[in-house]
């Protein structure tokens, strides 16, 4: 377990997720550890013995949105309820506690609420979450909320501007200073097309490895696949992109067997793909600012009101065509499809991109980087 | 009320009465129905033999029963079993559960035993019980079609009557109650059949509550590759594990001497949709529709049956192992321990047996004949008859199914911990362990398993006492459970809260087995998967579970518990503190 704890106190700090120095884990086996910061350390102990689960983890997040969230909301609200599909999907909400609602104990008030949520909101002290089954899974919840409050934040704050006193100056060095270049400059890819499986497989081991290092998936969200022939070579279902080794189904064009059963949840759109486009790779991952980008709609009068799943139309970011659909069975996989082949890319409301590369992954790769900077500048152009 | 309705239906068969008891508040609160409810019921008569006329035969639903939550329309039975001793339950989708509910109650509770056959008729508030010696003898299908006309019916076949350990009770709509024997009990009873029908509805607190709550669960249906991919369980049935199996060397072989039966594929989900057209099928009211039939309606075999019947037998033919689940069906057979059973046997006489030697051993086995009188025993009893006790593949006399525990090591500590026996629904590792469900674990390593199988051991005794299907959890979450719960009962409930209910009844059912005599010795997997490896290759090493490292997992899993290290119980006035 230790090295579990110590693994995911170095991915939220690579990732930028957490402040170092200001991240906590605890895990029960049968007994309980801590690692970490102290004070959040005692805070998680106390507050996992009241739990039935494995693994928590409290830690500062490297931005204030959550904070900024909490603050904004109108007295009476006691949850954030995310926007983009994914933390919609696991999430549903996200209950947060002001400072002022702590009382003499906060480990059992934050315990209450965790009992109900996979990860809560402590105004001023952090984000906690649970993982039931590993530290591997309280990690993902983390991610989950620190992304959710990503966009839900820059979306609030495009719809209604700064409201706080301070909050412009906060905003502004998250955007001289946190933000970073994003760029595939650098980066080797293998030419293709790549028919040998080892090859293919070496190849979408790597470029996971780079949407991790480059900040294209939240945390490790996300798929990539590769077709070679009558197979789709494809990540697994909860696979870390930046750890595929041993986690890519090599699944039949045909379905004549059933092992890619483990196979990403988009599978299904992956295939479609292929079918419709001529692809040869394909990559998604949900960067940050292509999901808030893919909710803004300038419709009046629409009648829609699930968008994310309803929205029937083709929109469009620059020259990126977004189109709406729920994830898995859902409609993605059916709206993808018609519109990727012809752009090589497409936005999912509320969701992520999907990019395809004709050849080898760097098309697709720098595909995904151009949208995400594409959403980036216009974001920036509004707001100004 | 909401959600429950707060009766008991008590029938004792030795007197032929039958009338309706309240059931207390606090217990339908602190138990919820299904397995919990059972299992606090039986409370007073847990160490009555299971053929005892004392020994209830609870039918339990659960207060989403009635409702629209997906996967609800079950019930779980309750009693105590004859194959292994310990008390026993097991769930069932289909409309039978629902019309027990719309006749307006929260259990039905059978005790004694009736001079002839009878069945029992609930019709709303009415029960009655009539005779039955015509139906006697006859197979599942005949006696569902004899009382179809009256409602839903669970029956028992020649199997339950003639006492056979392993015996099911079937519902009429294909789903059976199965494993322990309980279609045994329900015999010893002279109970052929229960027969329900209700017009009543289940009361919603919060309908608004409720609806969202029901679209997140289906929301997270959709995204689950395992139950809405298009390689899951809702398009192929359990039979999309037969190739994961083999690919992942854990299809137990040849009664687990091997891991890999190079004739898989055989039986694997899209070679039974090639060749029995299979169509989908599934429990009523569920949206997943699981369950796979042929054109003409007849249920198809799951995963585990293929896989027993086939690999562990040695049988490639797939024509044969479909008509072996159509017997066992028809005689109210499980089809897992008969097929184990079969294996443990046929290795202990040096040689499988042949695809058409099948059937009639089945229908032997159902009557109690032949070789059948032994064979009707389970694994256990008749390798200690064969003076070969290690070939029984099963823990506390329950025969395992299809993941050998030598490819996930959490699977075989949680066979050791499962209070029915070598069962894998207890914690269901199988779900993070390859399915990678809600996040994968490392299936060749026993690090926190002792603490995550108590977790899923306690969840899912919560989710059985919903009643809902363990095959939701592939997508929702207990979460979302216990949201769908607060809407529909008016009472705040949380994960945590249902955890701790679930950790409530899981104790309870130890202390039971405990007072039974159950200690550390039963909770053991058989000597060959300590000692000897399974079919290794493809890059994937299956070695035999390391013993020591298995009994310090053991161990934690007791200190987690807070038992003893013989995996009893210190405080001995455990149960009288529970409400
Ligand atoms: S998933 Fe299958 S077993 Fe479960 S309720 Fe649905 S049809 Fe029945």
């Amino acid at each position: 377990m230790r090295d579990q704890i110590s693994k995911y106190t170095h991915k939220l700090i690579s990732d930028r997720s957490a402040l170092a120095g200001g991240i906590a884990f605890a895990a029960q086996d049968d007994t309980l550890i801590t690692g970490g910061n102290a004070d959040l350390a005692l805070l998680a102990e106390e507050i996992i013995s009241g739990l039935n689960c494995l693994g928590l983890v409290f830690a500062r997040p490297s931005l204030p949105f959550a904070d900024l969230l909490v603050r904004r909301a109108p007295a009476g609200e006691h949850s954030i309820v995310p926007r983009d599909t994914e933390t919609r999907t696991f999430l549903h909400d996200i209950p947060f506690l002001r400072s002022f609602e702590l009382g003499d104990d906060p480990a059992r008030r934050i315990a209450q609420l965790l009992g109900n949520r996979k990860g809560v909101i402590v105004e001023g002290i952090g984000i906690v979450a649970s993982g039931a089954v590993t530290i591997e899974q309280a990690y993902i919840n983390y991610s989950s909320v620190f992304h959710s409050t990503f966009v839900k934040y820059l979306q609030d704050v495009l719809n209604e501007g700064f409201l706080l006193p301070g909050e412009e100056d906060l905003f502004s060095s998250f955007r001289s200073e946190w933000l970073r270049h994003l760029s595939a400059e650098g980066l080797v890819f293998r030419t293709g097309p790549l028919t040998l499986p080892e090859e293919i497989i070496r190849e979408v081991e790597t470029v996971g490895r780079y949407t991790v290092e480059r900040g294209l998936v939240d945390s490790f969200f996300g798929n990539i696949s590769a077709r070679a022939g009558d197979m789709i070579y494809i990540s697994q279902t909860a696979a870390s992109l930046d750890e595929l080794a041993g986690c890519i189904d090599p699944v039949p064009m045909d379905n004549s067997t059933t092992t890619g059963i483990t196979a990403s949840s988009e599978l299904l759109a992956h295939r479609r793909i292929y079918e419709e486009s001529g692809a040869a790779v394909i990559l998604h991952g949900h960067p940050k600012f292509a999901v808030v980008m893919s909710m803004l709609c300038e419709e009046k009068d629409c009648p829609i009101r699930d968008c994310w799943k309803d929205c029937p139309k083709v929109r469009f970011l620059g020259d990126t065509p977004v189109v709406a659909g729920e994830i898995g069975a859902g409609g993605l996989a059916k709206r993808v499809p018609p519109v990727i082949g012809g752009p090589g890319k497409a936005v999912v409301y509320g969701h992520g991109v999907f990019t395809i590369g004709r050849k080898g992954f760097e098309e697709a790769f720098r595909a995904l980087v151009e949208v995400e900077n594409w959403c980036r500048d216009e974001y920036f152009r509004l707001l100004a | 009320m909401h959600g429950w309705t707060g009766k008991i239906l008590r029938v004792d068969l030795t007197s032929g009465k039958a009338w309706r008891e309240d059931i207390p508040l606090e217990l339908l609160h602190a138990y919820l129905g299904g397995r919990g409810l059972g299992v606090r019921l039986i409370r007073d008569y847990f160490m009555f033999d299971p053929f005892a006329p004392e020994m209830p035969l609870i039918f339990a639903v659960g207060p989403l029963c009635g409702t629209a939550a997906p996967t609800a329309a079950r019930l779980t039975v309750v009693s105590r079993s004859p194959l292994t001793g310990t008390i026993y339950d097991c769930s069932a989708g289909g409309m039978f559960a629902w019309r027990l509910k719309a006749a307006g109650v929260d259990a039905l509770f059978v005790t004694g035993r009736s001079a002839r056959p009878v069945v029992l008729a609930i019709n709303g508030e009415q029960a009655e019980l009539l005779p039955a010696l015509e139906l006697w003898g006859k197979g599942v299908h005949d006696t569902v079609s004899a009382l179809a006309g009256e409602g839903s019916v669970a029956c028992i076949g020649p199997a339950g009557e003639n006492g056979v350990l392993y015996a099911n009770i079937m519902m009429g709509e294909g789903n059976s109650v199965g494993r322990g024997g309980l279609g045994a009990v329900m015999g010893g009873k002279g109970l052929k059949a229960v027969v329900v029908n209700g017009e009543g509805t289940t009361a919603v607190a919060d309908r608004e509550r409720f609806d969202h709550a029901r679209q997140d669960v289906m929301r997270l249906f959709r995204a689950s590759p395992v139950i809405f991919g298009e390689l899951g369980i809702s398009e192929y049935g359990t039979p999309a594990l037969v190739d994961l199996m083999r690919q992942r060397r854990m299809a137990p072989t040849e009664n687990f001497r091997k891991t890999v039966f190079p004739d898989s594929g055989n039986y694997s989900g899209p070679a039974i949709r090639k060749a029995c057209g299979a169509k989908k099928d599934g429990c009523f009211g569920c949206p997943i529709q699981c369950k796979k039939s042929t054109p003409q309606g007849e249920p198809l075999p799951e995963y585990e049956t293929v896989s027993h019947f086939g690999a562990l037998n040695g049988i490639a033919s797939l024509s044969a192992i479909v008509r072996a689940n159509s017997l066992c069906n028809e005689l109210g057979l499980d089809t897992i321990s008969a097929a184990a059973t079969l294996a443990a046997w046929g290795e202990a006489k040096g040689r499988f047996p042949a695809p058409d030697e099948v059937a009639p051993l089945l229908v032997e086995i159902a009557q109690r004949r032949g070789e059948g009188e032994l064979l009707s025993l389970g694994s256990r009893r008749v390798a200690e008859a064969l003076g070969k006790p290690g070939l029984s593949m099963s823990v506390k006399s329950l025969e395992l199914p299809a993941y050998d525990p030598r490819g996930a090591y959490g699977m075989a500590l949680a066979y050791c911990t499962s209070n029915r026996g070598g069962c894998h629904l207890r914690a269901y590792p199988i779900s993070h362990e390859i399915l990678r469900k809600p996040v994968p674990t490392d299936r060749f390593s026993f690090s926190g398993k002792a603490r995550i199988i108590k977790i899923a051991e306690d969840t899912n005794a919560a989710v059985d006492s919903l009643v809902a299907c363990k095959f939701s959890f592939f997508g929702a979450t207990i979460e979302e459970y216990a949201e769908l719960l607060s809407a529909a009962s008016g009472m705040e409930y949380s994960p945590q809260s249902l955890k701790e209910i679930g950790e409530r009844i899981y104790a309870t059912e130890r202390f039971y087995n405990c007072a039974n005599g159950f200690t550390s010795a039963d909770d053991l997997l058989p000597e060959r998967f300590y000692e000897e490896p399974g079919s290794s290759g493809e890059g994937i090493d299956i070695p035999p579970i390391d013993r020591q490292r298995f009994n310090e997992e053991l161990q934690k899993y007791y200190r987690i518990r807070g038992l003893t290290a013989e995996g009893t119980f210190a405080d001995q006035g455990f149960l009288t503190r529970q409400p």
